[in-house]
């Protein structure tokens, strides 16, 4: 038994090398490994570059042999060709499936007469005692920078498009929305089941179809810009940072052209909240990898869209708001007038006269003249009539008449009167009118102004109401300025407006008009 | 220097626009205000501003008309160019004139980055001043050439109520007394020794003085007027007569359906078209109608 196991372990001793000599000696290199070089890194085959480009040539060796491999690849580059990494490289390949890949650099002189170049790259693979030796060629055509402009083409930009590049009918062509970002709108979408897909500042992609009419598959970086159409300056608020980041991080796809096709890439376009609408200048530059060199552009006029919610929303309610008021009257007149003597109704008409006597009249010309004179500080000017003497008129109406419904009767006078004798039959009047009644109405009611038992006469307190009733339909009419007339107004004019004109002057006007009142109160009686 | 009278009070004449029923003025100015505020294309803009001017020499408006509105236009449409040509926010835009440099301390913080004069603003103020334009001057056109106990009966026979309409009957009958009456504290106050043309102090002082006498006599009028219109069973009945029947010719029939056809159309096809740049609704059947807004409205 002793001698059968010492047999055995001798035998299996004396085959283990005669098997593995065996298998080294049916070691076919080319089905028992996997060896390749692309020239540009990206491109098998043929590839394209431009004299003055750092490249980098990808080489990749991979063995399906079950032992130990020693292989040696050797770069061959032509004359003139700069390595900037060592030509030979030696590895141990152990195991199945075991790899080994480098990229190596490499410049390609911009003085480099334009041609067809051969790079070789050679593995001697060391399988046992026996050597194989495997070469891999490839070609790289150095064009000057007319022969690559004039191959390379950008035959479609698409804008807006979807993920994909493919234009989308549903929006318009060359146009960009630009959406405020409103937190109400957003809640009120959700509350109505609507979706929001839009990330806060992915707005939309670029389509771009890029054609390759030459005969050299060609690696290519596409990048954007949008200028100022005049300037030609980049508009930061279309290439905004992101998360800190320099948009052009993101902004940009790399592509391999193949000779002769078109393929299409997309690339996203960023919109920041303070970007402006109007007209812009798309441009779209391709670059050959690994050179600055931008070998095409393409421009396209687009338009910028600024789609504001926060006036339209505010319009739209005023304007609701307004309609539903006049309805509210239409359907019940009597019940309305009814509550007035004939008396209050002809002083209300009386007053409507002399504030459209005292106001709307000289202001018919004063307004203009003074908008055409003192520009963005006329409100100034203008306030005194329209808020100081106004609100003193209602003012004074409330402390001789303190009912509900008041007001809004005045400024029916006034709104049918301006109508009649001015032609100022405007929606803007309108509206402005209906909801500085509606929030005059209501303010003077909660704060027991007019109401069952009334007490017009706190100064502070009626100031107070009429200012916030003026601030309110002072920026509701700006709204509607921008909505309706596409008129634009800075935010710190608004601001001032508001606070002077609507505030400040209405609370004088307010607190003087209470005077004014107990004065004619006396003559009533 | 223009009177008050004159750009309050109508011009009676005999003429297609004077002729016309105040209801169907009323409804043409509704109309047109919609399209007015709905229209976005330059050319379309001037084309209306352009056919409600031929309605003034159709109505044949006097000089002195004419010359306030051309007044009134040039102050409006100066006015918008001028505040646009500051706050324009598209772009390009082109300084070409800076009134407060962001430099300027205080100032140059609270106008946000200064105050500039852009030529792109001025072209943009000049397109949305016809807009405006247009609505002011078919405004006038309506007033001036409509008698104001007509307008007020064309309210009426659009249901406004009778006594919201007798108040604006009563506060048109007494504009010229009230007006006379203003003139009279104004010359008052000229005595005194204000100037009301003088910008600042004059026209402050004589506004704010102007009131109180204004206003009393006002007030002493109403115990009056109240009494005179109660004996005269004000309020009485419900329903009332009228001593002038309006009745639609057929001119007026045709030409508010044409304007409100026109109202409405445009008002869809542009809704239809923002549906569709905002990317609510799209739909490949109405792709002429895109077109059509896009092209012309």
């Amino acid at each position: 038994m002793k001698n059968i196991i010492i047999f055995l372990l001798v035998l299996g001793l004396a085959i283990q090398p005669a098997a593995a000599l065996g298998q080294a000696e049916d070691f076919e290199p080319e089905d028992m490994t996997t060896f390749l070089i692309q020239v540009p890194h990206g491109v098998e085959g043929n590839g394209l570059a431009v004299g003055g480009s750092n490249l980098s040539a990808y080489v990749f060796f991979e063995s399906y042999y079950e032992g130990n491999m020693n292989v040696t690849v050797e770069l061959d580059f032509p004359e003139g060709f700069v390595l900037q990494d060592k030509t030979v490289h030696s590895f141990l390949l152990r195991t199945e499936y075991d790899d080994w890949y480098r990229l190596v650099d490499f410049y390609v002189p911009a003085d480099l007469p334009s041609g067809t170049y051969n790079i070789t790259a050679t593995a001697l693979v060391e399988v046992g005692e026996k050597q194989h030796t495997i070469v891999r060629k490839t070609r790289l055509k150095v064009a000057s920078k007319e022969e690559v402009a004039e191959e390379i083409e950008v035959s479609g930009l698409t804008v807006p498009s979807d993920e994909d590049g493919y234009g989308d009918p549903s929006h318009p062509a060359s146009t960009l929305v630009i959406r405020e970002t409103s937190p109400a709108l957003k809640k009120l979408l959700k509350v109505t089941d609507l979706k929001i897909d839009r990330e806060e500042l992915t707005s939309t992609y670029i389509g771009v179809e890029l054609s390759n009419r030459g005969d050299s598959k060609v690696p290519v970086v596409i990048t954007y810009d949008i200028l100022d159409i005049k300037t030609g300056e980049p508009v930061k608020a279309f290439k905004p940072a992101i998360m800190g980041m320099d948009a052009d991080t993101f902004c940009y796809a790399t592509l391999t052209l193949d000779p002769e096709s078109s393929s299409l890439v997309s690339l996203p376009l960023y919109i920041s909240e303070n970007a402006m609408g109007g007209e812009y200048l798309l441009r779209v530059k391709v670059k050959l990898t690994g050179s600055d060199w931008v070998a095409v552009t393409k421009d396209q006029k687009i338009t910028a869209i600024s789609r504001k919610w926060g006036p339209i929303i505010i319009t739209l309610v005023s304007t609701l708001l307004g309609l539903t008021a006049t309805g509210f009257f239409f359907s019940r007149p009597e019940q309305i007038m009814d509550r007035f003597k004939t008396r209050n109704l002809v002083l209300i008409a009386l007053f409507g006269t002399v504030s459209f006597a005292a106001i709307n009249l000289p202001m018919t010309i004063l307004w203009e003249l003074s908008h055409a004179i003192f520009g963005p500080f006329s409100f100034l000017f203008t306030g005194l009539f329209h808020e100081v003497l106004l609100y003193m008129l209602i003012a004074s109406l409330v402390v001789l008449i303190p009912k509900p419904g008041v007001v809004s009767l005045f400024m029916l006078v006034r709104f049918l009167l301006g109508g009649f004798i001015t032609g100022s039959f405007t929606p803007i009047t309108f509206i402005t009118m209906s909801l500085s009644a509606i929030l005059l109405e209501g303010l003077m009611y909660a704060a027991g102004i007019t109401g069952k038992n009334p007490n017009p006469e706190n100064r502070f307190r009626m100031g107070i109401v009429c200012g916030i009733a003026d601030m309110a339909s002072g920026y509701a009419s700006f709204s509607v300025w921008m909505v309706l007339y596409r008129l634009f107004y800075s935010d710190w004019y608004i601001m001032a407006n508001i606070l002077i004109d609507g505030f400040l002057y209405t609370f004088i006007g307010a607190w003087f008009g209470i005077s004014l009142g107990n004065r004619l109160k006396k003559v009533a009686e | 220097m223009i009177g008050a009278r004159s750009i309050a009070e109508p011009t009676i004449k005999d003429t297609i626009i004077h002729r016309m029923d105040p209801r169907a003025k009323i409804l043409i100015l509704i109309s047109t205000v919609f399209v007015a505020v709905t229209l976005d294309n330059p050319e379309t803009m001037l084309l209306l501003f352009l056919i409600i001017l031929s309605g003034f020499a159709l109505a044949r408006m006097p000089a002195i008309k004419l010359k306030t509105l051309a007044i009134l236009l040039t102050l409006l449409i100066w006015g918008t160019i001028y505040s646009q040509a500051l706050f324009y926010s598209q772009l390009p835009r082109t300084v070409i004139f800076t009134i407060i440099s962001p430099d300027v301390p205080v100032l140059g913080w609270l106008t946000s980055g200064g105050l500039f004069v852009y030529a792109e603003g001025l072209h943009h103020g000049a397109i949305q001043g016809l807009r405006s334009a247009s609505i002011l001057s078919l405004g006038l056109l309506m007033c001036w050439t409509t008698d104001s106990r007509d307008m007020l009966n064309g309210l009426v026979g659009l249901k406004v109520p009778y006594s919201a309409a007798f108040m604006v009957v009563t506060a048109v009958r007494f504009l010229p007394i009230i007006i006379t009456e203003v003139l009279t504290v104004v010359t008052v106050q000229r005595l005194r020794g204000f100037n009301p043309k003088r910008f600042g102090s004059g026209i402050v002082k004589t506004s704010l003085n102007i009131l109180t006498p204004t206003l009393s006599n006002c007030v002493r009028r109403t115990g009056t007027l109240a009494v005179s219109i109660q004996s005269r069973a004000f309020r009485a009945n419900p329903d009332r007569t009228y001593l002038k029947k309006l009745k639609f010719s057929e001119f007026d029939k045709a030409v508010v359906a044409v304007c409100i056809f026109a109202a409405i159309s445009i008002v869809l096809i542009k809704l239809l078209y923002n549906m569709y740049t905002g990317g609510i609704y799209y739909s490949a059947g109405l792709r002429p109608v895109y077109a059509l807004a896009r092209g012309y409205l």
